[in-house]
């Protein structure tokens, strides 16, 4: 019997133990570590007490992850992935943003795309996976369509909601110095809207990343998702299928943490509650 | 009187429709107010200022009657005449030098830089010219406005409450202020404000509104040399008047 999940227990309860003797950047680095060990190893006594041969260990996941990164696999179906998403996200972006910001000021162009963006909006972007694939066949065409289906509407719907929320004030400022044209775009709408349109970014960045996944899963043949349904398909390789996932939701986070950078500019500081 | 009319109102009315009803804000608003002169107007909060100012500032219209200035109607927003808001106006995603700047894109960079530099020197923001306005307190965030409509060198100036937001430390140094750069620039001010005492420290007339729907009860005179002296006996005669139009009692 190993009983490392004990010690890693003991140390884990020593560092929430002391927190309050910890800065609040220590805090915020060695609480959730520690929740996290806690976690993994909940995640073995499971795997102990069910004696179950099919769901992998921590250390078989581990092992299994060590070992898609050591064969080139990985790094090829991460930059599959990686590929849809980008380019799906940023032709979303070029999209969804200008339209957004036109159809958002102009009352009567809302008027009249509003009520179909937000009926095509429901529709899960999966559901659009046998159409994709129709007209992009097998694969990057038709992730990128797909990512570009699922940005699109968080980016379009947020930069319009954004735009119509500019304040009267503001609006009457422009008005009074005579802005208008291009002009008013440049200097009130899209600055006044652009906190609340990175805010749409994040969120279709998180929807997009969830998208490509699934849709690799069922209708391409390389990038993460793809490396999932492989994995379980050849050989009932659990350890790879949850070494994946732990790799999707790490990328996850990064991909997060970079859009968030765009908050910090001091053109858009002012849209955030400092907390 | 032989001083050139800047501003008139005729019989200026206002109705919003609310919930099907009509609601009726102004009524037959007659006022004249002279080039140069600085002219308060004080009523009860809810009795149509704000729409008042606001249909001689062009951003609504009368429902009958007009506003002139030099002569010609009111049709909408002209930089020739500013507002200075009652909430912030300026921009918050743009430089103090930026928002200062806004009315005077058509110059040359040279004439921006010396005119941006003269007023923000007027209003005592030097050195903060690269701040963003969230790190600028209210009273500092009220002279960028300020400055900013300075800066478009206008006719006019509609003032909303803009000192409302403010601790009263503030508001009378800006006040003070103020009154400094009307005798140094010599603008038509307009001056919205429900404070009694605010009026009397600044304008050469104060405009006494009744209740909803809002009609002109007096016009009172303040006779004044500035600087004011706030104890002065002139001074409590005025603001006793005031109270009476007002229809509030003297006493707390
Ligand atoms: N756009 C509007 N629609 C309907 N009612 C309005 C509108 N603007 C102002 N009002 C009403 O008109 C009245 C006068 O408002 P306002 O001019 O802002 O008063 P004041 O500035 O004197 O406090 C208020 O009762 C207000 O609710
Ligand atoms: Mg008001």
């Amino acid at each position: 019997m190993n009983y490392w999940p004990l010690y890693v227990s003991l140390m884990a309860l020593a560092v929430v133990g002391t927190a309050r003797w910890q800065s609040a950047r220590q805090q915020s680095v060695l609480l959730p570590m520690a929740i996290s060990c806690f976690l993994v190893v909940l995640w073995e006594l499971a795997c102990r007490w069910t004696q179950s041969r099919i769901f992998p260990t921590p250390g078989q996941t581990w092992a299994g992850l060590l070992e898609l990164i050591e064969s080139n696999r990985l790094w090829g179906d991460i930059a599959a992935s990686l590929f849809r998403v980008t380019w799906g996200f940023v032709l979303a972006v070029a999209v969804g943003i200008p339209l957004g910001l036109v159809v958002g000021w102009s009352t009567r162009t809302f008027r009249a795309l509003n009520p179909i963006i937000q009926g095509l909006r429901p529709i899960s972007p999966i559901a659009w996976i046998p159409i994709a694939i129709l007209w992009f066949g097998i694969g990057d065409g038709a992730g990128i369509f797909l990512i570009f289906l699922s940005s699109f509407f968080p980016i379009t719907v947020g930069t319009m909601a954004a735009v119509r929320n500019i304040s009267l004030v503001h609006q009457r400022s422009a008005m009074n110095f005579g802005l208008s044209g291009l002009e008013l775009f440049r200097r009130v709408v899209l600055p006044a809207a652009l906190p609340q349109i990175i805010t749409s970014l994040r969120i279709a960045l998180g929807v997009a990343w969830l998208v490509i996944v699934a849709a690799e899963m069922v209708g391409m043949d390389s990038g993460l998702g793809y490396l999932i349904n492989d994995a379980r398909n050849a050989g009932s390789r659990y350890d790879l299928v949850v070494a994946t996932m732990l790799v999707i939701g790490m990328i996850g986070i990064v991909l997060d943490l970079l859009i968030r950078r765009l908050e910090r500019f001091d053109e858009v500081r002012w849209g955030y509650a400092t907390r | 009187m032989t001083t050139q009319q800047k501003v008139v109102f005729e019989k200026v009315t206002k109705l919003f429709q609310r919930k099907g009803e009509d609601l009726e804000v102004l009524r037959d608003i007659d006022l004249s107010v002279a080039q140069g002169e600085f002219v308060c107007l004080l009523g009860p909060s809810g009795c149509g200022k704000s729409t008042l100012l606001n249909i001689a500032g062009g951003f609504e219209r009368p429902t009958s009657g007009r506003v002139l200035i030099d002569g010609e109607s009111v049709l909408g927003p002209d930089s020739r005449r500013v507002f200075v808001f009652q909430e912030y106006g300026i921009f918050p995603w743009a430089s103090v030098w930026d928002n200062v700047a806004l009315g005077l894109r058509q110059l040359s960079k040279d004439e921006q830089q010396r005119i941006v530099s003269q007023v923000i020197e007027l209003v005592g923001l030097k050195g903060f010219e690269s701040t963003y306005p969230q790190e600028l307190s209210g009273g500092m965030k009220q002279r960028v406005e300020v400055a900013r409509a300075l800066a478009v060198d206008p006719d006019v100036i509609f003032m909303d409450e803009p000192f409302g937001a403010l601790d009263s430390l503030t508001r009378l140094s800006l006040r003070s202020e103020l009154i400094r750069i009307w005798h140094e620039s010599g603008k038509t001010i307009l001056f919205v404000t429900h404070d009694v005492d605010e009026s009397i420290q600044l304008a050469q007339r104060i405009v006494v509104f009744t209740d909803r729907p809002g009609c002109i009860r007096e016009i009172v005179p303040v006779p004044m040399e500035h600087p004011r002296d706030l104890g002065s006996p002139e001074y409590g005669q005025i603001k006793n008047r005031l109270y009476d139009l007002l229809g509030v009692s003297h006493q707390v």
